[in-house]
């Protein structure tokens, strides 16, 4: 009985899995995208790439959550946070997976980008894929610091005014970048309105693309140090080693190297 | 490309379509970016201000003890978005800034210091409150007395010349001190030590007969440069 069931689950199952393949292919592509070869030392590493874009995904899923409630107004904000906080059901677990997982993020996209520099992974032909990623880690920084005067408390509104005050200093255009950020010549309605089209609608949209972009060169040029790639550098670098020593060898002995063997035999 | 090479467009058609393209280019353009950029272009290019060209009461003279400076907060309301006239006859919701104003009696100065090393020394004994104060009863005051008060008065933002954070007055050191990076000033609002590239910066004021400070929404920096609007607060 049991086992008749079974069978049937998997051909039910595989049904379903071939019927959407057909039509869409999403069995191809989810293979495509799932499985990438990674070096085997240091495979864990590789993941924080991963990380970096399963917290983005918490940031959108959370942050599309909390705009239920949310009122980006100078007398609602707050009070709406608050009401999140202490009122909705779950909202402090929503707006802390939030609030955590951006703060997460910036240290995983640090973790990531260390990974990324000191195994070489920015070198040709992924150096463009490296300029996306420091796009992508300047978009991020932007969104936190955006998403700061949405608290609309006191250390939001401080840290905002800092922030704007180090954009008036740009050389240039700083009075005009000011003006841009808050909407004015004071921080007021208008700036919490920027502020929050700016970190719900323009920085995310831009977000995306790029996320695309970097996922698509990573697809193409695949993970640097890929075991082939990394033995064959390897080799590379130990055959270097060793002419080099021969040369040294050569310098200073004043005669041409013949290998170590050879050496006992003459003596 | 060989195909376009068979087709060469004219230089009659070639302006055309530039021309065309820069029409429907600036069409596409020009109205969304002065939709965003509206601030600028009031402010920066028009010389508008959210906050009215008024003056605003900040306090009576005799509040101001001999030698601490005393803080008034003076609400400026900002006319921005939905705080603008207009909508009020619907809505009460006004915005205001509440602003932080630091009030003292000047510290005659008995050695100049230099921005970035060494901070003004003061005297600290000497009297700075004008002694008619003493006996005054609220009466309205005279021309000579406004001018003496006026000459007197250390009217200050209390945001940071640096990056804007608001300074508190620290009885024991006798300084104005910013929380954030360790702005130092002294009670004339002038530069003692820290990051700030310049003192505190100083209201427009003026004291009228019934003995009120009243300040507008804007710097003055002294020299030809006129008053400053103030940044972000």
């Amino acid at each position: 009985m049991i086992g008749r069931l079974r069978t049937q689950a998997l051909e039910t199952s595989k049904f379903i899995t071939d019927w959407m393949e057909h039509r869409t292919g999403i069995v191809t592509m989810l293979e495509h995208f799932l499985y990438e070869p990674v070096p085997k030392r240091g495979a864990w590493l590789y993941t924080l790439g991963s990380a970096t874009l399963f917290c983005i995904t918490l940031q959108f899923l959370t942050g599309i959550l909390l705009l239920f409630y949310y009122v980006p107004t100078v007398d609602h904000a707050w009070d709406s946070i608050n009401y999140i906080m202490n009122e909705a059901y779950f909202g402090t677990l929503i707006r802390g997976i939030h609030y955590w997982s951006a703060n997460f993020l910036l240290v995983v996209i640090g973790l990531h980008m260390a990974q990324v520099f000191f195994s070489g992974g920015y070198k040709s032909p992924r150096e463009l894929n490296w300029v996306v990623g420091v796009v992508l880690l300047l978009l991020v920084i932007v969104l936190a610091f955006t998403g700061y005067l949405l608290r609309w408390d006191q250390d939001g509104f401080w840290a905002s005014v800092v922030g704007i005050k180090i954009g008036s200093y740009s050389p240039f255009v700083g009075g005009q970048v000011t003006h841009f950020l808050i909407g004015g010549d004071v921080v007021g309605p208008a700036t919490i309105s920027r502020f929050f089209a700016i970190h719900v609608w323009l920085l995310p949209a831009a977000l995306a693309p790029f996320i695309g972009i970097h996922l698509y060169l990573l697809r193409r040029h695949g993970v640097f140090g890929s075991e082939f790639e990394y033995s064959d550098r390897l080799a590379k670098l130990h055959e270097r080693q060793r002419l080099e020593s021969y040369e040294r060898y050569e310098e200073e002995e004043g005669e041409p190297y013949v290998g170590r063997r050879d050496r006992a035999d003459r003596e | 490309m060989a195909e376009l090479q068979k087709d060469p467009i004219t230089r009659k058609d070639f302006l055309g379509f530039g021309v065309l393209g820069a029409i429907v280019g600036a069409i596409l353009t020009i109205p969304p970016a002065a939709f965003v950029l509206g601030p600028i272009i009031d402010i920066d290019a028009r010389g508008q201000s959210d906050v009215p060209d008024d003056w605003f009461e900040v306090g009576s003279i005799s509040d101001i003890p001999e030698r601490e400076p005393q803080v008034f907060e003076v609400n400026f309301p900002v006319e921005q978005v939905y705080g603008q006239k207009e909508s009020q006859v619907v809505s009460d919701s006004e915005f205001a800034v509440p602003n932080a104003i630091w009030v003292s009696w000047k510290a005659p100065i008995l050695e100049r210091g230099r921005q970035g090393s060494l901070g003004d020394i003061l005297d600290e004994e000497s009297p700075r409150r004008p002694a008619f104060l003493d006996e005054w009863n609220g009466e309205p005051l005279t021309q000579e007395q406004i001018g003496e008060v006026t000459e007197n008065l250390n009217v200050l933002s209390s945001s940071c010349a640096h990056l804007g954070c608001p300074v508190r007055w620290t009885e024991g050191k006798r300084l104005f001190l910013c929380p954030c990076h360790g702005g130092l000033y002294d009670i004339n609002g002038g530069w003692f030590g820290g990051p700030p590239p310049r003192g505190l910066y100083r209201y427009t004021y003026e004291v009228r007969e019934d003995g009120n400070i009243y300040v507008k929404h804007e710097f003055d920096v002294g020299g030809a440069q006129g008053p400053q609007a103030p940044y972000v607060i």
